[in-house]
């Protein structure tokens, strides 16, 4: 028996399993990877897994990248590590990025779509997405993000780009707050 | 890199160093922009234009046998084939605009047409590098359709740097080298000729709703003639870069007539582009295999 760390810093205890047993047990350790950016929102919740293969003495993770250029793919990447090799001992982890199938936000989960609420953020537009037209009306239009403070759908979009990659930037007319959304990102 | 070079290397770069040139000059605003937006705004289209070159440079990586750092920051001069458009200093920030509608237009042409390239792992990161490209889109068009509505000033500031760029954004549909060969393979499913003849009759199109299009008229006039170039591997009397003309026929902006000397695809730049790579690749070169 190992004594080993899981998700959320909880003491937990694993017997050698099933190849299903071990595979769910990688899933778990994914699950308590969270996106540096976005501290309470974990990795399978944001959906970029896309893929988890065990072999004998390996474990090879597929994630699909967000944005191309997210710094925080490095960060990711020794996280999975870490955490895969944690649970399974004596298994290598292999983190490869791969662009097939294409990343894009309506793989976030809704439990994911709530921790971005939770953290101010307002989650991304579903389905293919509209052309982003900054400040173009100061009239209400439909499909405007929602304020994550107050709800209110009375918002305007200042600029489609913000601190991250992943986020645009917003005021709410309603409660008279700043925010930002995760960007939606799907084919037009 | 390998000899005789691979032409799906000239097709990559020609991608790639466009989206790394481009994304470098749109770096240098960061922090001098006109509001703190278009800071955020040119300084995130440049860093996704960076990663979308890491993306074609990786892979590249097997052709060329260079890692992506080696081929963003290690190559002479001479081995880069980003097109001239993207070389040129920003200079007036309604420049800047022009050049970024104008350019990510144009880009857009040419990633549609690779979605469905035989080389299906190019055709994937394609799609990858749309979703993101679309903000850029975005982002120009709307700067297009606010200037042009604009106060005078903001209007006839986009109107010169319409007029400035808009015969090297033909350009940016220079033929590539062993292009037959690429477009029998089906890996570039249409030829530049047929791109260009796409971007430029809806630019066109765009042009005329603003009643911008004395922009191509004035260009039309012009000769299409290049700014000789005083950098890349070529050396001697080499014949002047000059692009196609346009017309408006039957209602359309068309192009006439063809390319004539060599220009970014094959290596030869404007004289704006040894500068530019002294001070993006100088750290690369001053500290061999530094590690960041």
């Amino acid at each position: 028996m190992v004594r080993i760390g899981g998700r959320d810093d909880e003491m937990v205890t694993r017997l050698e399993g099933s190849e299903e047993e071990l595979e769910l047990a990688a899933w778990e350790a994914l699950a308590g990877v969270h996106d540096p950016e976005i501290p309470p929102l974990s990795i399978t919740d944001l959906g970029i897994v896309e893929r988890v293969r065990l072999s004998d003495g390996a474990v090879d993770v597929d994630l699909l990248p967000t944005f191309a250029g997210c710094p925080a793919l490095d960060v990711i990447r020794e996280d999975v590590t870490a955490a895969i090799e944690a649970v399974l001992p004596g298994r290598t982890a292999r983190v490869r990025f791969v662009y097939a199938p294409p990343w894009t936000s309506d793989r976030i989960t809704p439990e994911g779509r709530e921790a971005l609420t939770r953290y101010g953020l307002t989650p991304p537009a579903r389905g293919p997405s509209t052309p982003v037209i900054p400040l173009a009306s100061l009239r209400r239009v439909e499909g405007a993000a929602a304020c994550p403070f107050c709800g209110g759908l009375d918002t305007v979009l200042e600029s489609a780009f913000g601190p991250t990659l992943c986020r645009s930037t917003h005021y709410c007319r309603a409660c008279r707050n700043p925010f930002e959304a995760f960007k939606p990102k799907a084919a037009r | 890199m390998t000899a005789p070079e691979d032409p799906r290397v000239g097709l990559l770069l020609s991608i790639a160093d466009d989206e790394l040139v481009m994304g470098h000059r749109h770096s240098e605003w960061t922090g001098w922009a006109p509001h703190i937006e278009e800071d955020l705004a040119f300084s995130s289209i440049a860093q996704d234009e960076i990663a979308h070159a890491r993306l074609l440079y990786e892979l590249a990586e097997p052709l060329t046998g260079r890692t992506p750092d080696e081929m963003a920051l290690g190559r002479g001069p001479g081995e880069y084939r980003s097109s001239w458009l993207c070389e040129r200093p920003n200079g007036d920030w309604g420049y800047s605009i022009a050049r970024q509608f104008l350019y990510d237009t144009a880009d857009a042409v040419r990633l549609e047409a690779l979605t469905a390239s035989s080389w299906t792992e190019l055709g994937d990161l394609v799609k990858v590098m749309q979703m993101e490209e679309r903000y850029h889109l975005d982002h120009g068009r709307a700067w297009f359709e606010r200037l042009s509505a604009g106060p005078v000033t903001g209007r006839q500031r986009l109107a010169d740097g319409l007029s400035a760029s808009i015969g090297e954004a033909v350009a940016l549909f220079e033929p590539l080298p062993d292009e037959e060969g690429l477009v029998a393979d089906r890996i570039l499913p249409r030829p530049t000729a047929d791109l260009l003849s796409e971007w430029l009759g809806a630019i066109g199109e765009e042009l005329e709703a603003a009643s911008l299009d004395f922009v191509l008229e004035r260009h039309a006039s012009s000769s299409g003639e290049m700014v000789p170039t005083s950098s890349g591997e070529m050396e001697g009397e080499e014949e002047a870069f000059s692009a196609p003309g346009v017309a408006r026929r039957d209602g359309r902006w068309v192009h006439e007539g063809g390319f004539s000397g060599a220009g970014g695809r094959f290596g030869r730049h404007s004289e704006d582009f040894l500068p530019l790579w002294e001070e993006m690749t100088g750290l690369f070169r001053a500290h061999p295999g530094a590690r960041w």
